[in-house]
């Protein structure tokens, strides 16, 4: 197992979440662009119990494990689907409290 | 055809056809469709009271194959879930909200119930997934919707919390999938426990978080009074009522199919539970709003059944199966009654302010809100009662010593502010700017009326809560309906 997958995901993850905290609601996207995309490569990482080969006929075993890649295949398509749906939810709220600032979304505090 | 399927195709079957129309006529056809896949539960707990039915989509051999599990415990949740359902169309038929008029309000609301049903009915975690975004992503969308301009604020809260509990189950997904190679709830229940390396556990306890997210429980609630305060009152008297069910369904499948790990897990269960209990009920009685209210109230009483499951008893599965139906019951209806009392409000808003005296315009909606809220505070002869003192008697002959003060105070606190409600509301006189009509009674009417009837006659159901719990405390028969 390379040093470098556990170490990208781990980076991801870390800046997806950074940047979910921050206040603006572009970066609270991007954010969530890494977050999905350290889960996929999770995923992806999770195949490799069974090898490192790419599992195509022919190849020289051990190959990888096909199934998670096959998950990743429909995450990717869901958070494409769930991230413009949030792009929709950030550019109305936006439209209502002013640009560049979530914090001042607070009708909800009581 | 498989009956396993039929509650997840006809609501996203219908939800596709009911595009094509519109206006009333759609309102109808969608209660049509709804009413159908009712049926389809009511059918499916006849044909799993022998056993699961489980279905390999396409015929792929499993664990490879995509399966869908009907068992009975599935079948409890899906049946009573579906009834609410169809009461919440009938409720938003008769609703004054301009957004229940939109042309894509009952479509979203139909893949709603599509997406509650395959998340009960998925036999695998991936599937789980997939059903799950459907939900969220129908639920925020109905909530955005809204006719309270608070709506798309409350729906990105929601949102962005239950993407992050979506990461959660992927990255469960992933563990489980790397500790035993599966995904399959009966292959992982039968993995024998010495090849369940910490990656196992880990997976547990992320799907545990991911079911508590859904659920509301206590650490992970903050979206919850929000979000269903804002959301339509025809979506919310489903949200906080039958949605919410599914981290508790979760919990039920978790503790029960994985024995060797379920310990820590009741542990964690019962304290979370009481606490949720408390705060909920804290929270209920501290805020201004008779919506806000409910929400709170919801996050309490899933506190009863979350200490029930924790337990871990027969007697508690069963009176928690009881309660989790009862309660479906009561607090849609009582939803349903305080957004018919809200939409005669001259202002938007369901604030005590707002409201007071304006339940005076409405006796009717008085008397089943006095019942429905005694049903709530567990007042026999109302169906709330039986489910309590199942509870209560099962925490009893565990010696829950804990658990059993920190529900009684609960539910002291469940009567404090119901009764305040119903002053503030019903109390003083009529204000000047109420509107003459508000949203029809039809369903709240239903409703209380099936609570009246379980509570006077509670046999029935009883005797389904105690079947179900019989059913699923033996994981090796949830396996072989699977792997026969």
């Amino acid at each position: 197992m390379n040093v470098l997958t556990p170490v990208t995901i781990g980076l991801l993850l870390g800046l997806g979440v950074h940047q979910i905290l921050q206040r603006d609601p572009l970066r609270l996207f991007v954010g969530f662009i890494l977050w999905s995309n350290a889960l996929n490569l999770f995923l992806l990482a999770m195949g490799s119990r069974t090898g490192q080969f790419a599992p195509y006929s022919g190849n020289p075993a051990p190959t990888s494990d096909p199934v998670p890649q096959a998950l990743i295949l429909t995450a990717i398509v869901i958070s494409l689907g769930g991230l413009m749906f949030l792009l929709t939810l950030l550019r109305r709220l936006a439209d209502r409290h002013g640009q560049g600032d979530l914090d001042k979304a607070q009708d909800l505090r009581r | 055809m498989n009956t396993a399927l039929l509650p997840i195709i006809i609501p996203l079957a219908g939800a596709a056809a009911l595009l094509l129309f519109s206006g009333r006529r759609q309102a109808w056809a969608a209660i049509v469709v709804m009413a159908l896949s009712a049926l389809s539960g009511a059918l499916l707990l006849a044909h799993t009271a022998a056993g699961p039915l489980s279905l390999r989509m396409g015929g792929w051999p499993l664990p490879i194959g995509i399966a869908v599990v009907a068992d009975p415990l599935s079948a409890f949740f899906v049946f009573s879930s579906q009834i609410i359902f169809t009461l919440g169309f009938v409720y938003a038929l008769g609703s004054k909200d301009a957004c229940v008029r939109k042309p894509i309000f009952f479509p979203l609301y139909l893949t709603l119930a599509a997406g509650l049903n395959g998340a009960f009915l998925a036999g695998d975690v991936f599937n789980l997934f997939v059903f799950t975004e459907l939900l969220v992503i129908s639920g925020a969308a109905l909530t955005a919707l809204s006719d309270d301009p608070r709506g798309t604020e409350a729906s990105l809260k929601y949102f962005l919390l239950s993407l992050a509990a979506s990461g959660f189950l992927l990255m469960a997904a992933g563990l489980f999938y790397a500790s035993v190679g599966t995904l399959n709830f009966a292959d992982l229940a039968r993995s024998p426990n010495e090849v369940r390396g910490p990656g196992f556990l880990w997976a547990l306890a992320l799907l545990t978080a991911f079911f508590a997210t859904k659920s509301a429980v206590v650490p992970f609630h903050f979206w919850q009074p929000d979000f269903h305060t804002a959301a339509p009152t025809p979506v919310h008297a489903v949200l906080s009522s039958v949605v919410v069910k599914l981290g508790v369904y979760g919990f039920f499948r978790l503790t029960l199919l994985f024995p060797d790990q379920a310990g820590p897990l009741r542990q964690g269960l019962l304290v979370l539970g009481a606490t949720g209990a408390l705060l909920g009920g804290m929270g209920a009685a501290g805020t201004n709003d008779l919506k806000r209210m409910l929400a709170y109230s919801t996050l309490g009483q899933i506190g009863f059944i979350t200490v029930a499951i924790g337990w871990g008893t027969p007697e508690s599965i069963t009176a928690g199966l009881l309660f989790a139906f009862h309660h479906s019951f009561i607090k849609s209806s009582l939803l349903m009654l305080a957004g018919a009392v809200a939409s005669r409000a001259g202002t938007k808003g369901a604030d005590f302010s707002n409201l007071a005296g304006l339940g005076r315009a409405s006796p009717r909606a008085g008397i089943l809100f006095l019942l429905a809220g005694a049903a709530l505070a567990g007042i026999p002869p109302t169906n709330g009662f039986w489910g309590k003192f199942g509870i209560f008697r099962a925490g009893w002959e565990v010696h829950g010593t804990w658990g059993l003060l920190a529900l009684a105070i609960a539910g002291g606190i469940t009567l404090i502010y119901t009764a305040r409600a119903y002053l503030r509301v019903w109390g003083p006189d009529v204000p000047a700017t109420a509107k003459s009509a508000g949203d029809r009674l039809w369903a709240p009417f239903v409703l209380v009326g099936f609570c009246i009837l379980m509570g006077i006659w509670p046999g029935p159901v009883w005797e389904l809560a105690d079947r179900t719990a019989r059913w699923i405390l033996d994981p090796t028969l949830y396996i072989q309906g699977v792997f026969p």
